[in-house]
């Protein structure tokens, strides 16, 4: 047991802590495993805290609350693995440390248990941050008091440790997969691209469904309960949650049983697994033919693009806010019919312009596409500081490849939302202007927190993608103007229409300006500094 | 070529790591720089090459300040580090471009290059797989071949030997030869004493970040092997 913690303790770092820059401050270190746990615990109370009190309002006075268990153990089973499905290629089978790990007088098992268990760990976050809110808002919003006992918080407990059990299981097979079709397919980034654009097409249409079904709850909870008999263990969870054990004992073995498999399964042949996914060999069949030649701007700018289609994990991480974006706008010409509905039961009283603006912003916010790029040069810096180009230029080329993939999504969304809500010219403008100057936002600041907390040793594109302080605060930051802005047309509102919407502008023109006068100032010697 | 006055670099903490070191690269020369590990070469060398920052010294390449003019002397230069990452998600023909593009080289003379150290390092066949796939010793053919179409002034080399097979290692010091008759000059760690003996026309031997000896290799090695001075420098004979 004792190799398997020292293990575990090396692959929870890799994972979160030490995927700094080994140059950086410890302060900034820690911050970093901060900033991956602060990104769980937002999606998970986000997640967990809107749908949940939205359920309970409605399921609590019939007495169904356990359709907010299931709902809510989905959730936290589909978020968990929609978080470290993509994370186990690297961390579980492409491990730098492999050759260095598998040469000790370790047993693979073991060895892939404690890779395993580091996934877990991020699991078992994952659920406690969706289960745990779920069960505050049991315990206040139910008439029946049944989230006031001790006993049923030991039940949610049991719940919160199992579910990540599972979730871990179907992770692991999962990267797995992804693993071995890189391996196998000739353009690997192409299969790993269809099999997470298969996923994420799954995880839409989970989403969607569950929209449709908690609208249907009110009329008839108990049929939707029954219609979700394929998804036993979950009702087995929140049946044993809400007081039986039996249920809750047959949940945990459902749990712990896949989880034992698949640990002891592919940790029986780990060895051939990580030998079998690292061999690609190359092909010996190239013929050389005339080459072209262009600028430097424009190499710069291409090698930017072939990374962020060329990694699928940087894709579909920063690159599915851009679908949403253009999928909103889409959707909300095809389905302008239902949104006049919509908009007529609110009485024409919504501020229908500035809602499409921060909704716009938010898609945007996901798109995190600078933030990491100065972390994913990490041990190919040295190409870029030896080639003759100043580190101004370098800095451009990435703010403005988030720009040339943002800027056209964003002018689609707003001339579909345009349409689709039947703007003014005038508001069609405020709106695309504010969305083009939180395009600008985004980027520069995405860049300045990538030269600010650099991740460059980190062991896999995953720890700078989806952990790095960087990232988090290049989408959390740009989220909480927009709750400024928000605030500011309240007030402006007071005031006058038009202060309502030039407060805003105002604010997104200092913003967008700073972060761009900071980044061509000090951004230089930021760079050179790392 | 290369002009390294006085040059010191002190890592935060204090550790001094280079300690006042002057040397003159002169143009057709292959000079050797060899110490201990922790010596000082590397640290020295991505100075050089302008990959690392420092705070004493000046250090000119074919007349242009690395520090005043960084991008002026990194068009004439080419550097290799010892382990030399290259973009995995990248074909290898892509790198080639990519650096090929960085540094403004015409598409005929590019052609031709590629053609020339590809077919004589056996990589042309290579070049359309994605540098991931590529083993170690590829993956140093391909940094040789994108350092070698460059053409460049100054040619800089960490360790170049390592993990180069035999056939490579040699035809490696063909082309180092084939530069310096054309006027650049290359300047290379190395372990490798015998080919350091060989191969080089002038020799730096530094210890603990001081210069402690440097001068041509004939003069330096004397009846002696480059192994015994060295030894002898170092106090270890």
């Amino acid at each position: 047991m004792k190799k398997f913690f020292a293990l575990l303790k090396v692959s929870v770092k890799s994972m979160l802590l030490s995927s700094t820059n080994s140059r950086g401050k410890s302060r900034k270190k820690a911050a970093t495993g901060a900033g991956a746990i602060l990104l769980i615990a937002f999606l998970g109370l986000y997640l967990s805290g809107l749908y949940s009190s939205m359920l309970m309002q409605v399921l609590a006075p019939i007495h169904m609350e356990v359709l907010v268990f299931i709902f809510m153990g989905m959730g936290a089973l589909v978020g968990g693995l929609l978080f470290t499905a993509f994370a186990v290629k690297g961390v579980v089978f492409g491990g730098k440390d492999n050759d260095l790990l598998l040469s000790m007088p370790v047993s693979t098992t073991a060895l892939m248990a404690s890779r395993v268990a580091a996934i877990y760990l991020e699991n078992l976050l994952f659920s406690l941050f969706v289960l745990a809110p779920a069960g505050a808002v049991c315990a206040f919003m139910t008439q029946s008091g049944v989230g006031r006992s001790l006993l049923f918080w030991v039940r949610l407990l049991v719940a919160v440790v199992a579910l990540p059990l599972l979730d871990t299981a179907l992770s692991v097979l999962l990267g797995a997969l992804v693993a071995f079709l890189s391996a196998r397919v000739t353009r690997g980034a192409l299969g790993q691209n269809i099999v997470m654009g298969i996923y994420m097409a799954a995880v839409f249409w989970f989403a969607f469904n569950l929209n449709g079904m908690i609208q249907g709850l009110a009329e008839n909870a108990a049929g939707v309960k029954e219609s979700l008999s394929w998804a036993a263990p979950m009702l087995w969870m929140a049946d044993g949650i809400l007081g039986d054990w039996g249920r809750l004992l047959a949940f945990t073995a459902c749990c712990i049983v896949p989880f034992a498999l698949v640990v002891f399964g592919l940790g029986k042949v780990y060895r051939q697994a990580v030998t079998g996914f690292a061999a690609r060999s190359a092909r010996n069949d190239y013929k050389l033919s005339a080459q072209a030649a262009s600028g430097q701007k424009k190499a710069l700018l291409v090698k930017e693009a072939r990374r962020f289609f060329g990694t699928p994990m940087y894709l579909w991480n920063a690159g599915i806010g851009l679908i949403m974006l253009v999928g909103m706008g889409v959707a909300a010409i095809v389905m302008q019919g239902k949104l006049d509905e919509f908009l007529a039961m609110a009485g024409g009283a919504l501020p229908v312009m500035p809602i499409a603006a921060a909704v716009m912003g938010f898609c945007l916010c996901t798109c995190v596409i600078a933030a990491p790029s100065i972390s994913l040069e990490g041990k190919y810096l040295w190409i870029l500081r030896e080639a003759p180009v100043g580190e101004q230029p370098l800095l451009w080329i990435k703010t403005g490849f988030e720009l040339l993939l943002t800027v056209p999504c964003t002018v689609i969304a707003g001339v579909c939302l345009t349409i689709a809500l039947r703007l003014s010219i005038g508001d069609a403008a405020v709106l695309l202007l504010a969305a083009l100057l939180f395009c600008v936002i985004h980027a520069a600041f995405g860049v300045l927190m990538g030269l600010t907390f650099p991740k460059l040793d980190a062991v896999n594109e995953t720890v700078v993608v989806k952990q790095s302080l960087a990232v988090t605060l290049g989408m959390f930051v740009p989220m909480a103007a927009l709750g400024v802005c928000a605030l500011l047309y309240w007030l402006g509102g007071l005031i006058a229409p038009a202060a309502a919407l030039a407060l805003p502008l105002v604010l997104l023109a200092a913003f967008a300006a700073a972060s761009a006068l900071i980044l061509a100032k000090k951004g230089p010697a930021m760079l050179r500094a790392l | 070529m290369l002009r390294i006055e006085h040059y010191s670099k002190t890592y935060p903490g204090g550790k001094k790591a280079v300690d006042d070191l002057s040397l003159h690269v002169r143009p057709g020369e292959i000079y050797g720089f060899i110490g201990h590990n922790g010596a000082g070469k590397t640290t020295t060398l991505r100075a050089v090459a302008g990959v690392m920052d420092f705070t004493e010294g000046v250090i000119t390449i074919d007349g242009h300040d690395i520090k005043k003019d960084p991008v002026g002397a990194k068009r004439v230069t080419a550097f290799l580090p010892d382990n030399p990452d290259l973009y995995e998600f990248m074909k290898g023909i892509d790198y080639l471009n990519f650096i090929a593009d960085l540094y403004d080289i015409p598409a005929e003379q590019r052609t031709k290059d590629i053609a020339k150290y590809g077919d004589a390092f056996e990589l042309t066949g290579n070049l359309g797989s994605p540098v991931g796939s590529y083993s170690h010793g590829m993956r140093q053919k391909l940094a040789l071949i994108s350092a070698f179409i460059r053409r460049p002034k100054l040619l800089i080399l960490d360790e170049p030997f390592v993990g180069l097979d035999p056939s490579a290692s040699h035809l490696m010091k063909g082309y180092l030869a084939e530069l310096c008759q054309n006027g650049s000059a290359v300047f290379f760690s190395t372990h490798v004493l015998e080919v350091a003996e060989k191969l080089c026309h002038q020799i730096a031997i530094i210890k603990d970040g001081r210069l402690i000896r440097s001068g041509p290799t004939e003069d330096l090695v004397g009846d002696s092997s480059l192994e015994d001075v060295f030894l002898e420098l170092e106090g270890e004979k």
